[in-house]
């Protein structure tokens, strides 16, 4: 057991490292997508220049702590980007019947899909993120909770994605709405908590998963607390292996499209 | 011209043919505009204030009406479009057909956006009045009157958006070059009124296209005076004027370049 999963990991890693060198055969082309993606993301430090000039705190949040959520949401989004790239594009594989190459793999089918892909541009966002911890709040602990938060909150972010794009399995345009929830998602991710209330703060924590993916993270950054880490902690491995059962009950649905095609 | 009229229709009824999946786009769109509702909602402390001379009703409007010209019109897809053909090697078959390769990208945009920006209008209009409450002093001339500031102002993104797509001629991804364009007009445009920003940087970002795609048609519709009016209508052809000229430029180098390898 415990060397089949090794051996997974493994498998994956390797997925992963031959994607990125796939993309590296243009290098210039590579340092200019992780270069302009992260002036891309500083572009909204004006946003929070501009907002923070009109008042000092926005939803509870200075500066400092917009640049930690921000870090956090670009560094999430990130990671899930380099290791799980193709679960955001779950969908199109399982509507155009793209699946049958990795189905007949002896690996983990699941695994063997979301690292087949990794997203130049989100080395930028994950470096982006490090940097911006790095700058405006460094501490040697709070680094360390930021990597291990960055890990759960790309573990929520991927199952999220895995989740709604498993729904093509069943419904047909599944595919729109499910791009629709994880750009919500994201959207929600880089804006305090403070500014939602009521029913839409509900909706942050217990529908669209971005209050444990990012709020609370932040939270516990600012001031520690070891039942908040567990609970994310938890929260992450569960919601992944939730993903997974739900993307094999789907998978039982799968018909082939005899598509022809050959993956270099 | 015919031949791009034809295009236009062309596109108008594939798009028309697609309108269900532009209703499902409608759920990001809510989002964008939901967060900004409540950020704005949190910034205004007193309903009746003043930020840079904007209503918390007008600051929200303005930013409901930029992102419908964002979403609405979307030129990324257009943009996303010539890019690859460039960078597939597909321009080759485009450009011996016989009309005007970049002509014939804006003519099937405008097709696109033409059924899918009433949509979005629509959608923002009811999604806003039931959010935020009516606009205060928007009279419907007013939006008969900044409609052409309105085309134009899309037209005008198109035509730069397009440009940075025929970057791909000299290098192969010009996608980075989108997204910097993006979030100025974005952060910059989008989110704030040009007269929240110092005023020592307001001339400045007058002379950039957040002030003809983004700012002049937002500001009419929200705060409608004819000498603005006139006044953005020029420089919005000022702009058109230059963009098409740049675009005409930079098509015919990056033509010359191309070399046709076979296949």
């Amino acid at each position: 057991m415990l060397t089949a999963v090794k051996n997974q990991i493994r498998v994956c890693l390797l997925s992963v490292k031959y994607n990125i060198m796939r993309e590296m055969l243009n290098k210039v082309t590579f340092l200019t997508n992780i270069g302009f993606m992260m002036l891309n993301n500083a572009a909204f430090i004006i946003q929070w220049i501009i907002l923070l000039h009109i008042r000092k705190e926005v939803g509870g949040y200075a500066m400092r702590d917009v640049m930690l959520l921000w870090g956090l949401a670009a560094s999430c989004f990130g990671l899930s980007h380099i290791f799980f790239a193709r679960a955001f594009s779950l969908p199109e594989l399982i509507i155009n019947g793209k699946l049958d190459s990795w189905l007949v793999q002896p690996k983990n089918v699941l695994f063997s899909v979301i690292t087949s892909s990794t997203d130049t541009s989100a080395i930028g966002d994950f470096l982006y993120g490090i940097l911006l911890i790095c700058i405006f709040c460094f501490s040697f602990g709070r680094l360390l909770l930021f990597l291990f938060f960055t890990v759960t909150g790309a573990m929520i972010l991927t199952a999220y994605a895995i989740l709604l794009g498993s729904l093509s399995f069943w419904f047909v345009r599944a595919d729109i709405f499910g791009n629709n929830m994880v750009n919500s998602m994201i959207s929600f991710a880089t804006y305090p908590d403070g500014i939602f209330k009521g029913t839409a703060r509900l909706l942050l924590y217990y529908v669209i998963p971005v209050g444990i993916e990012i709020y609370l993270p932040v939270q516990i950054m600012r001031s520690f607390d070891v039942i908040g880490l567990l609970f994310v902690t938890g929260y992450a491995v569960l919601l992944f292996a939730a993903a997974t059962a739900f993307f094999y009950r789907g998978l039982k649905r799968y018909t082939s499209s005899n598509l022809m095609a050959a993956r270099m | 011209m015919k031949k791009y009229a034809t295009i236009y229709r062309a596109v108008l009824m594939e798009t028309l043919q697609y309108a269900a999946n532009v209703l499902m786009g409608f759920i990001s769109f809510f989002i964008i505009i939901f967060v900004f509702i409540c950020l704005w909602n949190y910034m205004y402390d007193e309903p009746a204030s003043l930020i840079a001379g904007y209503t918390k009703e007008q600051m929200i409007w303005y930013v409901i009406i930029t992102e419908t010209l964002w979403f609405g019109a979307r030129p990324a897809v257009m943009a996303r479009q010539a890019a690859s053909d460039i960078r597939s090697g597909n321009i080759a078959y485009q450009v011996n057909k016989p009309y005007y390769y970049p002509l014939y990208i804006l003519s099937r945009f405008t097709g696109e956006w033409s059924i899918q920006l009433p949509m979005y209008a629509a959608f923002a209009a009811l999604a806003g009045g039931i959010l935020v409450g009516s606009l205060p002093g928007f009279h419907p001339v007013t939006f008969l009157a900044a409609l052409p500031c309105v085309v134009l102002g899309i037209t005008i993104n198109g035509v730069f958006k397009l440009n940075i797509s025929l970057i791909s001629f000299w290098i192969e991804d010009s996608t980075p070059f989108q997204w910097l364009y993006d979030k100025l007009i974005l952060v910059v445009g989008t989110l704030f009124p040009i007269e929240i920003f110092p005023k020592a940087l307001q001339p400045f970002f007058k002379l950039t296209p957040i002030y003809t795609v983004c700012y002049g048609p937002a500001k009419l519709l929200v705060d409608f005076s004819t000498e603005k009016c006139l006044e953005i209508l020029l420089a919005q052809l000022v702009y058109l004027a230059a963009g098409c000229a740049l675009m005409a430029f930079v098509y015919g180098k990056g033509v010359r370049k191309l070399h046709v390898n076979g296949g």
